[in-house]
């Protein structure tokens, strides 16, 4: 007798067998989705995340160059921008492997007493968000909290910013937006300030020689009282610290410095000869700088004034209306002889049948020389409640008695050397005081591509910017320290940075 | 007539029984250990990922309120960090807000002041106070007064912020560390295996 094998015995090892796959599957799948959710958030939520700051900050840098523009490149500035509502704004820009998108807004939202404007940047960057498309984020920290969410906001059908503060993030416009792809965008704002050019007593982007062996460059703040010449010896004075910034800055590797330096002496790479102990700051030899060319600032704002056209003996010019730093009265001068003598009187304004002073600013731009070797030398007379800025084209030569500041304060008069489009000219000014006189000037010269040279000892308050800078004489310079927002900018930087974490 | 024995459906001697049921045993216990094991080290897995990506987090956090601070400041023991912010949106209550509630919401207009230190753009005259602590096993964000937990581990997640103050910039660098759950002996180079580094530069330095 044969007893056949029960087959229940075959289906018990088939039903283990499944049990075990099952098994082992449940727990396969479970670290494959434990590790495709880690993935899913390292690999692409989170590196989105990172990669739309970057697209954003990449669209200020763009703005950033618009910006820049406006000073060094004005005829290219916001070229093929939209400008619209007082806001200058350019097409979504896609770059890099990732799609990334960025877009930029720029506007000039405030302007400065010198008619600087600041440009506010606000842009938005966008990354798309890759891989798998659901909210898979591993905010596992307790029943209420959602940590990845509060921090990373990813719109997966709609843009949520649109959706509830509008396009500009002001509550106007809130709309539906659809998104094609998951995305994650980030918003920043940038405040891009104007820089001024006076910010040291001295910049020479070339060589440097001087002072003369008795003089001095020291310094005071204006808007804590006048000058006071002892203050700088007097360290229990309150104002000592602002008599010790009269700082030389020197964009070349040997700088020879003679005299007094009641503050800091920078050179590129180089050493400083002479007097080193007489130097009362720090000397620093590695602060590299550059002087870009000075180009004319545009015009179109300004209020033309059409006569007179030269200054040719003594010229008095009262302007028809006080203007406004940003929109000065504006002259075109051909010429200014040397025996110019140009003195610019400040705007009245009829108050109750009175006459009444009013603060006046004019600019003017002579197209060649101001004066020349020979003879006494032209004059430029301002007073009080006068801001005169000169733009010259050509060279510059007077004597430093002859520049009259009656308001004391330098950033009332204000000198631009235009720099020359052909390198092979040097531009020069020549500031030339004759048997032994002191007297000075209170003004502040910007000639980045000047030779500029002082012989004599005149009394000087104000600031140069130049190319080589060159004087024997006994010169006694006072920096002021509020002439470090004084001037025309000469170029931007960013200041100030948020980010809308909405 | 002798009847013989049929071999199959002969039934196991003790000794066979004894054997069988040993082996099995020690199979059924080995493979019991294996589950066990294989569970325990997934959930430590599972658990070391998680913190992970909750170092991540904490940093992600620190560093996008560093780079729009005004200023960082770390406490002694480097375990808590305070940074003051723009007040870049006006909200309800704020004099803006009282004197036109249809702003409440929106992105301010700065307003630009020469100081003695130079040009300073400023959001609002107040800012916004921002602390990270730890509090036991969470790591926490108070702004303004308002907590929230960011990170929470029986890892033991412990941040740690140098704030470094040069002359003319200032960073934030931040490491985090904690401690695997299945690490044996809670030795110092386990915690220090785990450490992730960042550093952030403030964008927006301000001092005094």
């Amino acid at each position: 007798m044969r007893i056949s094998q029960r087959t229940s015995e075959c289906g018990n090892v088939l039903l283990c067998v499944l049990c075990t796959i099952l098994v082992v599957s449940i727990i396969g799948g479970n670290v494959l989705l434990n590790c495709m959710t880690r993935y899913n958030v390292v690999s692409s939520q989170v590196r989105s995340w990172k990669e739309s700051l970057d697209a954003a900050e990449t669209g200020g840098d763009i703005a950033y160059a618009e910006v820049r523009k406006t000073i060094l490149d004005p005829t290219h500035a916001f070229s093929s921008w939209t400008y619209s509502g007082g806001a200058y704004t350019n097409s979504p820009v896609t770059y890099g492997t990732d799609n990334l998108t960025t877009s930029s807004r720029a506007d000039p939202f405030y302007y400065d007493g010198n008619g600087n404007a600041w440009y506010r940047i606000r842009t938005k960057g966008t990354a798309p968000v890759l891989g798998l498309k659901r909210v898979g984020m591993d905010d596992r920290m307790g029943p209420n909290t959602r940590g990845d969410s509060l921090l990373r906001k990813i719109d997966f059908n709609y843009d949520h910013f649109v959706a509830t503060y509008g396009p500009n993030g002001d509550g106007i416009g809130q709309t539906l937006l659809p998104v094609s792809t998951p995305q994650v965008s980030r918003r920043i704002e940038l405040i891009a300030a104007p820089i001024t050019p006076f910010e040291a007593a001295i910049k020479a982007g070339g060589t440097f020689y001087g002072l003369g062996s008795a003089a001095y460059i020291d310094s005071f703040r204006s808007s804590t009282g006048p000058y006071d010449a002892s203050v700088k010896t007097n360290p229990s004075d309150p104002r000592y610290a602002d008599s010790h910034a009269g700082t030389v800055q020197i964009d070349a590797s040997v700088a020879t410095i003679m005299g007094y330096i009641y503050g800091n002496v920078y050179t590129n790479g180089g050493t400083v000869t002479k007097n080193t102990t007489s130097i009362s700051g720090i000397i620093d030899n590695n602060v590299p700088f550059s002087l870009s060319p000075f180009i004319m600032p545009s015009t179109s704002l300004w209020n033309f004034v059409s006569s007179p056209t030269a200054v040719t003996g003594s010229t008095n010019i009262t302007p028809p209306a006080p203007g406004t730093a940003e929109s000065p009265n504006y002259y075109l001068m051909t010429s200014f002889a040397t025996n110019g003598n140009l003195t610019v009187n400040p705007a009245t304004t009829v108050v109750n049948g009175v006459p009444q002073v009013q603060e006046t600013y004019v600019a003017i731009h002579v197209t060649g020389d101001i004066g020349t070797s020979s003879g006494s030398g032209p004059m430029i007379t301002i007073p009080a409640h006068v801001h005169l800025d000169v733009y010259f084209d050509g060279n510059f030569q007077t004597k430093a008695e002859n520049i009259i500041n009656t308001s004391g304060y330098a950033g009332n008069l204000q000198f631009y050397g235009i720099s020359p489009t052909d390198p092979s000219v040097q531009q020069t000014v020549n500031l030339n005081s004759g048997g032994g006189s002191t007297a000075g000037f209170s003004a502040v010269f910007y000639t980045p591509s000047a030779n500029f040279t002082i012989n004599g000892g005149p009394d000087i308050t104000g600031a140069i910017v130049c190319k080589n800078f060159y004087t024997n004489g006994n010169v006694h310079w006072h920096y002021d320290r509020t002439l470090d927002s004084e001037g025309n900018a000469v170029d931007y930087r960013v200041i100030s940075y948020v980010e809308d974490i909405r | 007539m002798k009847l013989k024995t049929s071999q199959s459906i002969a039934g196991f001697t003790l000794s066979e029984m004894l054997v069988s049921l040993s082996l099995s045993s020690i199979v059924l216990a080995a493979a019991i250990t294996c589950g066990i094991s294989l569970q325990k080290s997934f959930a430590a897995t599972d658990n070391y990922f998680s913190t992970q990506m909750q170092q991540i987090r904490i940093i992600d956090y620190l560093n996008r309120d560093v780079k729009r601070g005004l200023i960082v400041t770390t406490s002694v023991d480097l375990q808590s960090v305070t940074l003051n912010l723009p007040n870049y949106i006006i909200q309800a209550g704020d004099p803006e807000a009282i004197a036109d509630p249809e702003t409440i919401g929106t992105p301010r207009t700065p307003t630009v002041v020469y100081t003695a230190s130079g040009w300073q753009v400023n959001y609002s005259p107040s800012t916004t106070t921002v602390v990270y602590s730890i509090s036991g096993n969470s790591i926490l964000r108070t702004e303004n007064g308002v907590v929230t937990t960011i990170a929470s581990s029986t890892d033991q997640l412990v941040p740690a912020t140098t704030d470094v103050d040069l002359a003319n910039t200032e960073y934030a660098s931040t490491s985090v560390t904690f401690s695997p759950i299945f690490t044996s002996s809670g030795a110092v180079a386990e915690r220090t295996g785990t450490s992730l580094y960042a550093t952030a530069y403030l964008r927006n330095k301000r001092r005094g």
